[in-house]
């Protein structure tokens, strides 16, 4: 790791400025995934501005919405009381993350900027067009059992990238219709959080449409009337402390057993958190059964495609959005 | 009793082998080939050596030179073959090879400058898959085929199975990563504090690398993060820190990064079992036919006991096995825990279960109606066998009575349940140990012998034959072990510490005993004043006693093994294909327990080992780079709190009379034999599913 | 009473470093083009040279004393601990944050110390293993490391710190209201020896004890 430059910024526009001139600078937060990757040389910013100290913690119920300074730790947001009565689904999706330890390091905004976790990505001797665009993607003919399904256009060679994102806080934000609040040298924005994280596409290498110097200062979460129907699925190797095989979070809002509104996205899946808006459309309006949650299913797995040790998913997956929406339902 | 190094333990007070910060230390972070085979062609250090704090680095182009590199494999190291020789020439034989050690003055300093080393290949194709080469394998060198009876007269036998089970690599990962720190006295004197369950084998091997004599060479060890197999053997971190420190002047400590813990220490090799098993309708055994490939390095042959289970569990009149080992670009695999008869009992207790669902028969009856009065191998009888009561109490205790045969038959809720079950067999026995009893001027007792503790008890047990023997309070004695210069012992592997050490300890005591009851004329002395006075009487500083102990005729009359009876609840969601299991109920002859706390814990190890193997752990290799993909502990997936159910352990605890004068056989691993096997075959129970591809995991119950 | 560490570094250029130090932990500064030395620094050209200007002070607490460091900003709190301060009862296991072994206790709240650089703490408390017992030999032991001796907690020992400290947490999160529960929020810290029941066992024990944590 080489010895970088080493700033505390004490207010949000400072620390915009600090990054902004440098195009090889970049924040630290909680650190419990860069402070990875520059130990295994995957990523060696010369410059780190350390966000710690910004007033960016708070979380506040603003009537209509929720909102979650990016600078709260994901305990701290799984364990809020109004976190656990107005968006359940969220606490449950971050205590299915990580480590009780590395919940109390990581923030909310850290947690969406993870990078994949996909071996090849980590291993800067092996190809890997997201580290290296142009080296090639060691995992589509390689052991690709944690690998993406999902929005996987076809690409040239050099671009082909089937990582997945994953975290499991940002499949609940992607299915509770999260926005995310952004400070940056051009101003401020609001990206919706389906936005928020892309497709490969052409530029494997970009995991978000977030611009160079923009900090992430907030989440933003419309209330709703999803709390009472909502489970997060996740399915792993271990009972805990593993990255998701799949993973779903579901939401429903029933009257008597009619659904009046759904929520439903993976992870595991796709190289962003994988919104399944046309399973939802299917759902609404029908009763809360399994025949209508394995219509859903069918119809989010439009689309999928499978490589030669993820083929598994392809059943999985249906399996899962049927067992998590029966749970949320029950 | 309560471990004796407890309070060093979770004051964080214990100190392994890189908590040693000598004066002067200095810094070795090792750069690893990222090809499997072929040659360097150039290593440009030019920019490491401009970076700050760097003190040197090693390649092999100036590494300082080993005398015993130079000489011709005398066939008498434990593993055959030519062992790898680190920074010796620009030949790589695996991926992830050390190629150059990065010496700075400070561990960031070196780990920098080490990314700063270029190294340029010459690729040659390399062979890492096992499958598309077991036409390459052979006979290995220590390992025959063994034959009773007929061979594959199983094939004639009214009822059988023949089925094919893989187990994959897997990696010892204890948590202490290994480490090594080296320092020169002056030029012909080392002293190395490494990780190692063995120093007297690690003294000895570097004095054979180094041209060294024993009191040249000095090897501490006092705590080891656990090893389990993985630090039997002298492996590059050792070596990097010895060469490392001769060329700078200065203690050198080199610590294994995780990744490197992968391939640099052993590993338990992959295996492709074949098993072919018959019986008469009443299920009494007609033929055994074991044969299994596994793979290795391609300058060692590692063998494994792999078909020994199979030779010795069961009585059956026709029984022969094979064993061939695929020589493959790797590292070269070791020992890991149940070295062999983990992999082998997996095969062979899957195939038992299959072989109880063609009869329609229980399976600890099975077991019963085959049961073998003496060892079946060479018709010895055992030195002990519990095994009737393993099954016995094992099944009382997990209620084994509740089950329905019928796959699939039991549910709870959601979940499918199956209960599971399957024995296993470990050899028992000792080796020639060493121990010093000391009376001191305090009336306390010192007693030390040359082996380690990487986890058992070791130093509470001894603690406690001692104390025993000497009728005196565990308090007022200390063992000491760890240390090459204390009489020597066998390494801590193969089940045998307590057997060898523990009878040692108890036959100098015993000595020591008679010397002091000589001295005193006769009077018993059972106190601690008692002793100061008799010493201060005699005009003795200290008493003290030497013995070596060793077994006897009994080793080639008899039979020594351990049992064990597992037994496994899972459920089994039947949507997710998420297994979990809820019991476990191990029952084991081990022969007499010392310390029941301490066996305890043992079992509940081997248990946690048999769950990840069963479940999770798998060393996932992309064979067209040759390299491991998943090697970190995210990656490789080891048991976690949440995977673990509560753990029955039943100790038979009748002591073997015939093996050692204290009655013990042996803990550290049989609880491991065969686990595996109990929870596919729960899984099979629950889902109708038979797994013969570990680990178990969701995608496979998917399929 | 405060900590210093003998900077056991070259001296030269001390000047320099503090100017420069002055510049970067002022953000103020920012604007202000980098010396030509960190631009080299940046680039890896001159390393040796850029070495003098690479340390920054820190100041924090670790079990109750006070430090005053000049330290790399690169250093991980783990290194920091255990090859500078010489307190090794904190254990590198993995040092990617995937095992739980470098468990410290940073004002108050367990966290990973492989997974932070040690600048990042400053005016911060830092509680590990060694700073739980009384001082000395027969030191009273915290209520959680007799309770893991009583119940046979660990085999090898070396994940044992990071346990003790993670189990403190779990405790004072309220998280150890169950067997169920303790396995959930202890699975941050992997343990091969398998010592996992007898660790929840220690901890119910403490939990229904009620002793202060």
């Amino acid at each position: 790791m080489i010895n970088f430059q080493y700033l505390r910024a004490s207010s949000p526009k400072s620390a915009i400025d600090g990054v902004r001139t440098d195009l090889s600078a970049q924040f630290i937060a909680g650190g419990t995934n860069l402070i990875d990757l520059m130990k295994r040389g995957i990523t060696a910013p010369p410059k780190l501005v350390d966000i710690n100290n910004l007033p960016l913690r708070d979380i506040a119920d603003e009537g209509k919405t929720i909102r979650i300074g990016a600078l709260a730790l994901n305990s701290t947001v799984a364990d809020h009381s109004l976190i656990l009565k107005k968006l359940p689904l969220l606490a449950q999706a971050l205590n299915a993350g990580a480590s009780a330890q590395i919940r109390n390091m990581a923030t909310v905004g850290g947690n969406m900027m993870q990078r994949t976790r996909c071996p090849y990505f980590y291993d800067p001797s092996l190809p890997c067009n997201k580290r290296a665009p142009g080296s090639g993607c060691g995992a589509v003919a390689g052991i690709n059992r944690m690998h993406a399904i999902f929005g996987l256009e076809p690409v040239p060679d050099q671009h082909v990238c089937i990582a997945v994102h994953p975290s499991d806080m940002c499949v609940a934000l992607a299915a509770l219709d999260a926005t995310v609040e952004v400070w940056g040298p051009g101003g401020n924005r609001t990206i919706p959080f389906t936005g928020f994280h892309r497709l490969p596409g052409s530029n494997p290498q970009k995991d978000n449409t977030l611009q160079h110097g923009e900090l992430i200062t907030a989440l933003r979460l419309p209330d709703n009337a999803l709390a009472t129907h909502s489970h997060y699925l996740k399915i792993r190797d271990r009972a805990s402390y593993a990255f998701a095989l799949i993973s779903v979070a579901a939401a429903l809002d029933l009257k008597g057993k009619t659904i009046q509104q759904a929520r439903l996205a993976m992870g595991g899946v796709a190289h962003k958190p994988w919104r399944l808006t046309e399973a939802e459309q299917v759902l609404i309006g029908k009763p809360a059964t399994e025949a209508t949650f394995r219509e859903a299913a069918q119809v989010a797995m439009r689309g999928a495609r499978a490589f030669e040790h993820n083929t598994y998913k392809l059943k999985l997956a249906p399996a899962a959005i049927v067992e998590a929406l029966t749970r949320a339902a029950g | 009793m309560s471990r004796v190094d407890g309070r060093l333990k979770v004051t964080g007070g214990a100190t392994y082998a890189a908590d040693n910060q000598l004066t002067g230390l200095v810094y070795g972070v090792l750069v690893t080939s990222t090809i499997a085979k072929g040659r360097i062609k150039a290593i440009d250090t030019q920019a490491a050596r401009k970076a700050p704090g760097v003190l040197e680095i090693i390649t092999y182009q100036n590494a300082p030179k080993v005398p015993g590199y130079e000489a011709k494999p005398t066939g008498q190291t434990r593993v055959d073959g030519q062992e790898f020789r680190v920074f010796y020439n620009d030949e790589i034989l695996f991926n992830n090879q050390p190629v150059a050690l990065v010496l700075a003055d400070t561990f960031e300093r070196a780990n920098h400058a080490a990314s700063l080393v270029t190294v340029q290949y010459a690729q040659a194709p390399h062979q890492t898959a096992l499958r598309p080469n077991l036409t390459k394998g052979t006979k290995p060198k220590r390992a025959d085929d063994y034959l009773r009876g007929q061979a594959n007269a199983y094939t004639t036998a009214p009822v059988r199975v023949e089925q094919e089970y893989t187990t994959p690599i897997n990696v010892h990962n204890p948590m202490e990563p290994h480490a090594a720190t080296a320092v020169w006295q002056d030029a012909n004197n080392v002293t190395v504090y490494n990780k190692t369950q063995a120093v007297r084998i690690a003294q000895q091997d570097i004095m054979k690398a180094f041209n060294l004599k024993e009191e040249n060479v000095r090897v501490h060890s006092p705590f080891v993060g656990g090893a389990f197999g993985s630090s039997s053997r002298v492996w590059p971190q050792e070596m990097a820190a010895i060469l490392g420190a001769k060329k700078v002047g200065r203690p050198v400590k080199v610590v294994l990064r995780r990744d490197q813990v992968f391939n640099m220490v052993g590993y338990r090799p992959e295996s492709i079992q074949k098993v072919g098993i018959g019986a008469s309708p009443d299920g009494k055994l007609v033929g055994i036919t074991h044969e299994a490939y596994g793979l290795t390095s391609s300058y060692e042959q590692f063998a494994e006991r792999i078909v020994d289970p199979s030779k010795s569990l069961y009585s059956c009149p026709n029984l022969n096995t094979t064993y061939k080992l695929v020589p493959l670009d790797l590292s070269t695999p070791c020992w890991t825990r149940g070295p062999g008869e983990s992999s082998g009992s997996f095969a062979l207790e899957s195939a038992m279960d299959e072989l109880a669902y063609a009869l329609g028969m229980d399976p600890i009856a099975l077991r019963l109606a085959n049961f073998a009065e003496n060892d079946p191998e060479n018709q010895h009888p055992w030195t002990s066998n519990q095994l009737r009561a393993c099954y016995e109490r094992g099944a009382t205790q997990f209620n084994w009575a509740r089950r329905t045969p019928a796959p699939g038959s039991m549910r709870d809720g959601d979940w499918l349940v199956g209960l599971g079950m399957s024995a296993g067999i470990y050899k028992a026995g000792r080796s020639p140990a060493t121990a010093r009893a000391t009376l001191l001027a305090d009336g306390s007792l010192l007693v030390q012998s040359a082996t380690a503790d990487v986890g058992p008890g070791t130093y509470t047990i001894m603690t406690q034959i001692a104390a025993d023997v000497m009728s005196m309070d565990p308090a007022h004695v200390r063992f000491e072990l760890g240390d090459s210069a204390l009489p020597p012992a066998p390494g801590q592997f193969g089940s045998h510490t307590t057997t060898s050490v523990g009878s040692a300890v108890y036959d100098v005591c015993l000595s020591l005993r008679q010397k002091v009851l000589e001295l005193a004329s006769g009077q018993a002395i059972t106190t601690r004043d008692g002793y100061v006075e008799l010493l201060r009487q005699k005009g003795m500083p200290q008493l003290s006693v030497t013995k070596e102990s060793k077994s006897g005729s009994e080793e080639k009359t008899h039979s020594g093994k351990s049992f064990c009876a597992n037994f496994v609840e899972v459920w089994v969601h039947p949507v997710t294909g998420q297994v979990r299991v809820v019991k476990v109920v191990s029952a084991l002859d081990v022969g007499k327990v010392i310390n029941a706390k301490t066996a305890r814990s043992q079992v509940l190890g081997s248990v946690v080992w048999g769950l990840g193997m069963a479940l999770m752990e798998e060393g996932q290799i992309d064979h067209r780079f040759g390299r491991y993909v998943n090697k970190d502990l995210a990656d490789y997936h080891l048991p976690v709190f949440a995977d673990v159910p509560d753990i029955d352990v039943i100790l038979i605890d009748q002591p073997d009379t015939i093996l050692d004068p204290i009655g013990a056989k042996g803990i550290g691993e049989i609880g491991m034999i065969g686990f595996a096997a109990a929870v596919a075959n729960a899984v099979y129970h629950a889902t109708g599913k038979r797994i013969r591809n570990l680990p178990i995991t969701p995608d496979k119950l998917m399929a | 009473m405060q900590h210093n560490e003998p900077d056991r570094n070259n001296n030269a250029g001390q000047e320099a470093r503090r100017d420069f130090l002055k510049q970067s932990t002022l953000l103020t500064a920012l604007s202000l083009t980098p010396s030509v030395v960190v631009q080299a620094a940046e680039k890896h050209l001159d390393e040796k040279a850029a070495a003098y200007f690479e340390q920054v002070t820190l100041k924090l607490t670790i079990n109750g004393k006070p430090y005053t460091l000049s330290v790399e900003p690169r250093v991980t709190l783990l290194d920091l601990l255990r090859e500078r301060l010489n307190l090794t009862g904190t254990k590198k296991g993995c040092d990617y944050g995937q095992c739980g072994a470098c468990t410290v206790h940073i004002d108050g709240r367990r966290t990973l110390s492989c997974l932070t650089f040690a600048v990042m703490h400053e005016g911060q408390a830092v509680t590990t293993i060694e700073g739980l017992a009384e001082a000395g030999p027969q030191g009273k032991l915290h209520p959680v490391q007799e309770a893991f001796i009583r119940h046979d907690g660990f085999q090898c020992g070396y994940c044992t710190p990071g346990q003790i400290m993670s189990a403190i947490g779990c405790l004072r999160e309220d998280r150890a209201n169950s067997p169920d529960e303790i396995r959930e929020y202890m699975s941050g810290n992997i343990c091969r020896c398998g010592a996992y029941n007898n660790i929840v066992d220690a901890i119910a024990e403490v939990k229904k004890g009620g002793q202060k944590v």
